[in-house]
């Protein structure tokens, strides 16, 4: 269901010296800057060299990795990349479901829940901050209470959990009637799986699902998270009063969620 | 289906088949679940994915994420990394009270040669300091130990001058009936922050029964108010006992304790030591116990939905082991079992005891759990005799009766109490009252989870954080 689909091309080399020279003109004062893919950690040592630019060339922005988790299944790698980024290393990770068949399922890669389970141990281990971010699909809607049970058992050191609506774009168009499911129908998962992590006082938050979909009391838990340049509002948007805090939709979605509407 | 089964134990409680594996994960699944498992045979497809995904079922024989298994029992048996952190002095067993159900054989404040020695309090702080324990806590028992204030602060300023060296982090604990809190004791209180642990029975009427004494409740309660404004109001905790005559009054008991600006209770039965034994039916008090905590946690239950947070101390230490990944310092529900591992005794006559209950009996002249005495070195003590006797029966993963039971996990091992009731170590369950109380208590708080869920986690969850 990737929304920014794997291009089989070498292309590691190229786009590094790029982001050297970014790292370099970068203002002093960037709060943060995410290192996302593709795979970051396919770039090997050279992530670990990139992290350490940053740390040593911006001491104070913090820096967001996205990955799938399964390079950190390298206990020593995983230690290394720590000590190169400092007190200041998120690690995002993705965590499609408790049941390894349905993350695999998900990931496209048999094995990967195994690795990533690792990951996320040998990266708490670390030192390492980690956001658990939960893909909302037709996969693994039905179990995001259990799942929400597992993390507090099994995954209670992660530093927040995020719960996100797909994008509808990459292959979660091409796999659509596998995966794709209305936020509509999920919303009582949804809600419950929050409201258990909330609960046990764990950082829960919702990133991508519009206000109006939400019960009063879970709309603190949404998130402005769509970046400016790729969200976008319809015409009844306008009417409502809660605009100003929501993340609206993805312009890049080829099409609107259900039961949207204005709130007074 | 091809797969598996992992270690688990189950049982059932409200109409479900109650699963729980060894680190605690409970799943709660409908009745024949553990049938079909066992002979293979399909069940609803969201609950085998909770059992694959909770170490309940593998499909190698050996799941692949065993190191992550192995690092959450470490979790869970936590307790026994850093080895014994509560110490135990027994001053005296002088006492200014008579209560009904003493444990600890007190005597009559004028007794001589029931206090502990400077010598023995100077070896024994040095043995604490022997346990390789980052954290002590000094506890000081008697008796009524507030009478003894030159040896209180003798044994404190001795732990506080050898501690200049070993720095470890000390907490004191000084178990008082608060009748008497003379201003010499408050002083040493204040100086080094001392925790103060009383006991009060319930309503005046009640605690007065139980101690024996016409005016006990007033001068505990002024006690109380005396150590809060000296001390803090958070220095000050009370325990209670649940005598025969206090089973008829769970509410009121709970209500003394908000009244008195308490935030919790610990519903705590009479243990079957010392004075205590006179107690008639042993059994009959057992189940009706069991009631009473039962009224007792509704009721505790109920002012918590109507607003009011309170919390009942037992039922918070099961829930920790069941509903978190993480376990308690309890020392009377751990596996292996408290004594020595998590807990010493160095009683006023210079021997050292297994736990509180050990040194108790030995004043029934049963020296079973006698580790030694405080003039020996330390390694004869934790690794004598005694404590390789206590050793063998100290594990319930490892004793008939509790092996299989299904909320095993959740209890302990208690040879002493075995030991003093029925005369083994090892224990007989089925006729085991503390098995009986513990299991159907913890079933109890199973079965609110299964009936009660979205009313009573809310507050559970509460309890623990």
């Amino acid at each position: 269901m990737c929304c920014q689909p794997p291009l089989a091309v070498d292309d590691i080399e190229e786009l590094y010296q790029e982001n050297i020279e970014r790292v370099m003109n970068a203002p002093k004062g960037l709060p943060m800057i995410g290192i996302t893919g593709g795979e970051p950690t396919l770039l090997g040592d050279k992530l670990i060299d990139l992290v350490a630019l940053v740390r040593e060339q911006l001491p104070d922005t913090e820096i967001h990795i996205l990955s799938n988790g399964r390079a950190f299944v390298d206990g020593n790698y995983t230690m290394r990349l720590a000590a190169a980024g400092g007190d200041k290393l998120v690690v995002g990770v993705p965590f499609h479901s408790d049941y390894c068949l349905d993350h695999d399922l998900i990931a496209g890669c048999k094995g990967a829940y195994n690795e990533t389970m690792i990951g996320l141990y040998n990266l708490a281990g670390a030192g390492v901050c980690i956001e658990l971010r939960i893909v909302m699909n037709a996969i693994n809607y039905r179990r995001f209470v259990p799942m929400a049970q597992f993390i507090h058992h099994n995954l209670p050191f992660v530093g927040w959990i995020a719960f996100m609506g797909m994008e509808y774009v990459g292959y979660a168009i091409k796999h659509s009637k596998n995966i794709w499911v209305e936020p509509k129908s999920y919303i009582p998962e949804l809600c419950e799986a929050v409201k258990y992590l909330a609960e046990w006082n764990y950082d829960v938050c919702i990133y991508n699902i519009p206000l109006c979909l939400l019960l009063e009391q879970y709309r603190k838990f949404a998130v402005k998270s769509i970046s400016d340049w790729k969200n976008k509002f319809l015409d009844l948007c306008d009417e409502c009063s809660v605009k100003a805090n929501c993340c609206g939709l993805f312009s890049t979605s080829i099409k609107p969620y259900e039961g949207l509407k204005p709130i007074d | 289906m091809n797969y598996h089964l992992l270690p688990f134990t189950f049982t059932r409680i409200s109409n479900h088949e109650v699963l729980v594996n060894e680190l605690g994960d409970m799943i709660i699944s409908p009745f024949g679940t553990v049938y079909k498992l066992v002979n293979r045979e399909p069940v609803d497809e969201e609950l085998f994915k909770s059992l694959a995904a909770n170490f309940f079922v593998s499909d190698t024989a050996i799941p692949v994420l065993s190191d992550i298994y192995a690092l959450r029992l470490r979790e869970k048996k936590r307790f026994l990394d850093q080895f014994t952190a509560l110490h135990i002095f027994v001053l005296t067993l002088r006492c200014n009270q008579n209560c009904v159900y003493c444990q600890a054989s007190s005597c009559n404040e004028d007794c001589t040669s029931v206090t502990m020695t400077m010598h023995t309090m100077k070896k024994a702080v040095e043995l604490m300091f022997k346990s390789p324990s980052p954290y002590l806590t000094m506890e000081f028992q008697g008796g009524e130990p507030s009478l003894e204030p030159k040896l209180l602060r003798y044994g404190i300023e001795l732990a506080e001058e050898i501690n200049k060296a070993e720095q470890k982090n000390i907490n004191y604990v000084l178990c008082t009936n608060c009748v008497d809190l003379t201003d010499e004791v408050m002083d040493i209180c204040k100086q080094y922050k001392v925790m103060i642990s009383s006991s009060l029975d319930g309503p005046a009427y009640l605690h007065n029964t139980n101690r024996g004494k016409k005016d006990s409740y007033e001068k505990v309660v002024a006690g109380f108010e005396r150590a809060r404004s000296i001390l803090g109001h958070d220095q000050v905790s009370a325990l209670m006992t649940t005598s025969e005559l206090a089973l008829d009054y769970p509410i009121e008991i709970v209500d003394e304790y908000r009244r008195l600006g308490f935030r919790s209770i610990f519903l705590r039965a009479l243990n079957p030591y010392g004075l205590a034994t006179t107690n008639p039916d042993w059994t009959d008090y057992t189940d009706r116990f069991i009631e009473f905590y039962k009224t007792a946690l509704n009721y505790i239950i109920d002012l918590n939905i109507q607003g009011t947070f309170f919390i009942e101390e037992y039922a918070a230490i099961i829930l920790k082991k069941m509903i978190t990944p993480y376990t308690t310092g309890f020392v009377d529900l751990q596996s292996p079992a408290g004594i020595i591992n998590s807990v010493l005794v160095y009683n006023y006559d210079g021997y050292v005891y297994a736990s509180d209950e050990s040194r108790m009996l030995a004043e029934f002249n049963d020296y079973t759990f006698r580790l030694g005495h405080v003039d020996e070195p330390y390694e004869n003590i934790v690794y004598g005799k005694a404590a390789k006797n206590a050793a063998k029966y100290w594990s319930n993963e490892a004793l008939a009766g509790c092996t299989d039971c299904g909320v095993r996990t959740y209890c302990g091992a208690d040879p002493v109490r075995n030991h003093s009731t029925q005369n083994d170590l090892y224990g007989y369950r089925p006729a085991s009252l503390l098995c009986r109380k513990n299991k159907a208590i913890i079933e109890y708080i199973i079965s609110l989870i299964i009936e009660r869920y979205d009313e009573v986690m809310p507050i559970f969850k509460s309890w623990l954080l």
